[in-house]
């Protein structure tokens, strides 16, 4: 098993003026901080209806009562705490190489700071099989980080994603698919959906390396292929393409896109995750 | 360790091939990617780029190198034990009968050869090869060629020598030719070659001993008196009189017995019998040879001809009554089989079954001229049979006319101007005699009831049935059918049973196995013959004799490939070895092989 080096001061402090950003519109959730879409029990006035059997009579307002004789209560906004799910991709072509693997531990564990920032009811999904695990602190992430699996959960045909949640996928996308179809099964339902691409550089944008044998990390064969002017020119150009279909299907399905380099600064990571509106300042 | 084909040790060539080709084949550094379909569009592999590197010395390469070699060893045939050249053993046995005869313990010739070969296989060891031939008319291989030792023995156990006499010549030849240079010649007989022999080895397993045999066996039938006779020849090979019973039994029942006092050398007696008799058996008391005792013999059934006689009164005719007059199974018909008559009866067309003989003038045939008379020399066709026994020694041949050129085939001519001639290419199209019978002393010379005598019998041959009923084996058997055959034509004879040409002339050898065989047209018999062993040769006994003459080959080079590579235990290492390194290069892991 790989050892894993998160540097969690560090993370933590990075992370200290963040947290997921939620959606405006109402959401689900269990009772909490945040507003939710239904009437509550908040100090936030709603609207006033008429009393009828079982109503609370603590909030029969007694005032109007006294003017028109008719019982009335006051409903006030219900308040929630929001669900989070974060969808990680632990397949092992997260960890093709060491740099991507530790830049992808960072991440994570930047956005498991993030949910508990939220307050939320976070939950991590690595595989279906699994089902979604309760992310208590932000710690915790460290144990999903294994990166043994030859498929991502994205491949797979069912994501146990809970309803009306607030969705964070993080996967390099790097296997075939349809991204109309995979995005329009994460965002199904869901209160929100921030999608993030993570890659080496030399994924994104690979240089002229000569003759070489590829080898899948998943296990997926091998070829051996001379990597020329021509050929960059051919996989930037399908690379391109498959960024591309992931930034119109997140369009298409109301989701935020980010495609985040392994190397980069945390710092500067923030930064790109926070315009692209998936952190918020706290 | 031998090489039986050292032209496959040339498939160890493969093993640099391999060396070479691990040596440049292109290697890539592996770099692991997370999405290798985004290459596959892209794949470009280079048209060359091999390079010189450390040779890896790889399970890959030590699998296929191994295979290589254990191939290549296959292909070169390699033998651990040279012991697997297997001696290669061809013996020609005597066939002929007298191999059967018997001494007083019971032990013939057969038996000791059988016993002598069984002891040179158990002598050379069970890998030997062996090819047994049974010497005849037209040798046959009993054994083989080159088969195991254990094929032998019950092969061996089945002969049983029963031929006439006959030369080894052909069945030495064919050993010789299976031989080859590989093998090691033997021949058993029961008697020494007369001259030398060069590379085989001649095992005589005969013995002097006393037969008695029938030799010579016929029966006749003389309608006209109503006498049937068997007349035997016997041959006793001892120098003293010999007392035998001798036995006719004809349909299972006795018809005579009594003791017989054979002579040395050969006797001949004559044994009266009623006519009418079925097949009749003829058996001596038993003795050394078996075969010689027994001779079964059928009644003939006598083929009478029918004769016209149409010539003109006078001393011609006279005399051809008188000559056909001595002639037996001869009979006058107004239906005739044979005619004689006046040479201008040839004019018409002939009967279909009439053959004509005419005398004197023929018009169509013959100039206008002077008759001559002739005294000779005449100018016989001496292997005509009609002239058989004809010599027209002090025959004037009188009023012989000029004849039209291919006016007939001659038979008898005088200077150009032939005397007897046949009309067509056929003696059945009609004979002329160019002659005036009453001038000549033709009729009074002695032959002419010869002449008679053989267009008679000539006739006679041409009728349906067989030309015998008695037949010794081995012998040519024909017979006319007279018709066309309305079934299938066969015999059969004891266990042999054979199919015959559907033809109007059945012309076959009789077969081995003695005793009575019937000539049959699907289920009906239509002929039932006598065919008997009498063999004057196989019978006399006296001269056989043991001892051995010549030695084998003994620069023959045995049998290699034939001895079979499954024997030797290389064979099987070598194929396992093969097979397991194919296996286990194909079944190595695809990454040790692509990092290989």
């Amino acid at each position: 098993m790989r050892p894993l080096r998160i540097d969690w001061p560090e993370i933590h402090r990075a992370a200290s003026a963040v947290r997921l950003a939620m959606p405006r519109t109402p959401i689900g959730g269990r009772l909490g901080e945040r507003l939710g879409s239904g009437t509550g029990s908040s100090l936030e006035f709603q609207d006033y209806r008429q009393y009828s059997m079982g109503d609370d009579l603590r909030h029969v307002d007694w005032s109007a009562y006294a003017r028109s004789e008719v019982l009335t209560v006051r409903l006030y906004r219900e308040e929630v705490a929001p669900r989070i799910d974060l969808v990680l991709d632990v397949s092992r072509s997260m960890s093709v190489t060491e740099q991507k693997a530790r830049a992808y531990d960072e991440l994570c564990a930047l956005l498991a700071c993030a949910c508990a920032s939220a307050e939320a009811d976070s939950r991590v999904i690595t595989a279906a099989a699994t089902g979604s695990s309760p992310l208590e602190i932000p710690e915790h992430v460290e144990r999903f980080l294994r990166y043994e699996s030859k498929f991502c959960v994205l491949e797979e045909p069912q994501v146990p994603l809970r309803r009306r949640s607030v969705r964070v996928v993080l996967s390099d996308f790097l296997f075939p698919h349809d991204p109309d179809v995979l995005l329009g099964r994460l965002a199904r339902d869901g209160a929100s959906l921030a999608v993030i691409q993570f890659t080496l550089r030399d994924e994104a944008e690979p240089s002229v390396l000569g003759g070489c044998r590829m080898l899948d990390v998943e296990g997926n064969g091998e070829m051996d292929v001379v990597i020329d002017e021509a050929a960059v020119r051919d996989y930037r150009e399908r690379f391109g393409r498959l960024r591309l279909g992931l930034v119109r299907a997140c369009r298409r399905a109301g989701a935020s896109f980010t495609h985040v380099v392994a190397g980069a600064p945390l710092r500067e990571i923030i930064r790109t995750l926070t315009a692209a509106a998936v952190l918020e300042s706290s | 360790m031998i090489f039986t084909a050292p032209l496959g040790l040339l498939a160890l060539l493969a093993i640099p091939a391999i060396v070479a080709i691990h040596l440049f084949r292109r290697k890539f550094p592996p770099r692991p990617v997370a999405g290798l379909f985004l290459w596959q569009a892209v794949q470009r592999t280079p048209e060359g780029g091999a390079k010189v590197s450390k040779l890896p010395i790889t399970a890959s390469l030590i699998l296929e190198c191994l295979a290589a070699f254990a191939l290549a060893m296959l292909l070169a045939g390699a033998r651990l034990n040279p012991a697997a050249v297997s001696e290669h053993l061809v013996v020609l046995l005597d066939d002929s009968a007298s191999m059967a005869a018997v001494n007083a313990r019971n032990e013939s010739p057969r038996d000791r050869a059988v016993q002598r070969i069984l002891q040179e296989i158990e002598r050379l060891g069970r890998g030997v090869r062996i090819t047994l031939i049974k010497s005849g008319e037209r040798p046959a291989v009993l054994v083989g060629p080159a088969a195991v030792a254990i094929e032998a023995e019950p092969a061996l156990k089945t002969w049983k020598p029963q031929e006439q006499h006959h030369s080894l010549a052909a069945g030495l030849r064919l050993a010789r030719e299976l031989a080859g240079k590989t093998g090691r010649l033997f021949v058993f007989s029961d008697a020494l070659p007369e001259s030398d022999v060069n590379e085989l080895q001649w095992v005589s397993v005969g013995e002097s001993l006393t037969n008695i045999g029938i030799v010579g066996a016929q029966r006749t039938l003389s309608a006209n008196e109503g006498k049937a006779t068997i007349s035997l020849t016997v041959s006793n090979s001892s120098p003293e009189n010999v007392r035998r019973q001798l036995r006719l039994t004809s349909d299972g029942k006795e018809i005579l017995s009594q003791e017989l006092n054979v002579p040395p050398k050969t006797s001949s007696l004559n044994l009266p019998l009623p006519p009418g008799l079925p097949a009749v058996t003829v058996a001596l008391s038993t003795d050394a040879l078996a075969r010689d005792n027994e001779v079964t013999l059928v009644e003939p059934r006598p083929q009478i001809v029918s004769i016209s006689n149409r010539l003109p009164e006078g001393r011609g005719k006279e005399a051809l009554d008188r000559a056909l007059g001595a002639l037996s199974a001869v009979t006058h018909s107004e239906r005739p089989q044979l005619v004689f008559g006046p040479g201008t009866e040839l004019e018409q067309a002939a009967e279909t079954g009439v053959w004509r003989v005419g005398f004197g003038f023929t018009a169509s045939r013959m100039l206008s001229g002077e008759p001559a008379d002739l005294i000779g020399p005449f100018v016989p066709e001496k292997r005509h049979p009609l002239l058989a026994g004809v010599t027209l020694g002090g025959v004037v041949w009188a009023g012989a006319m000029p004849l039209k050129a291919d006016a007939v085939h001659p038979v008898v001519s005088s200077g150009n101007l032939p005397l007897i001639g046949l009309i067509g290419p056929q003696i059945d199209d009609g004979i002329l005699f160019n002659l005036d019978l009453q001038k000549t002393n033709l009729v009074r010379a002695p032959d002419w009831p010869i002449l008679i005598s053989n267009i008679v019998e000539l006739r006679r041959q041409n009728l349906a049935g067989p030309e015998r009923w008695n037949y010794r084996a081995g012998e040519w058997i024909r017979i006319r059918l007279g018709r066309e055959p309305k079934g299938k034509l066969h015999f059969r004879c004891g266990n042999v049973e054979r199919d015959l040409p559907s033809a109007r002339l059945m012309e076959f050898t009789s077969p081995e196995p003695c005793g009575l065989l019937d000539v049959m047209e699907d289920n009906d018999v239509l002929f039932r013959l006598g065919v008997n062993f009498l063999d004057e040769v196989e019978s006399n006994l006296s001269d056989r004799t043991g001892g051995e003459r010549g030695k084998p080959n003994t620069l023959a080079a045995g049998l290699r490939a034939e001895s079979g590579a499954e024997s030797d235990p290389l064979f099987w290492i070598l194929l396992i070895a093969a097979s397991a390194a194919l296996v286990g290069n194909w079944c190595l892991p695809a990454q040790t092989r692509g990092r290989a």
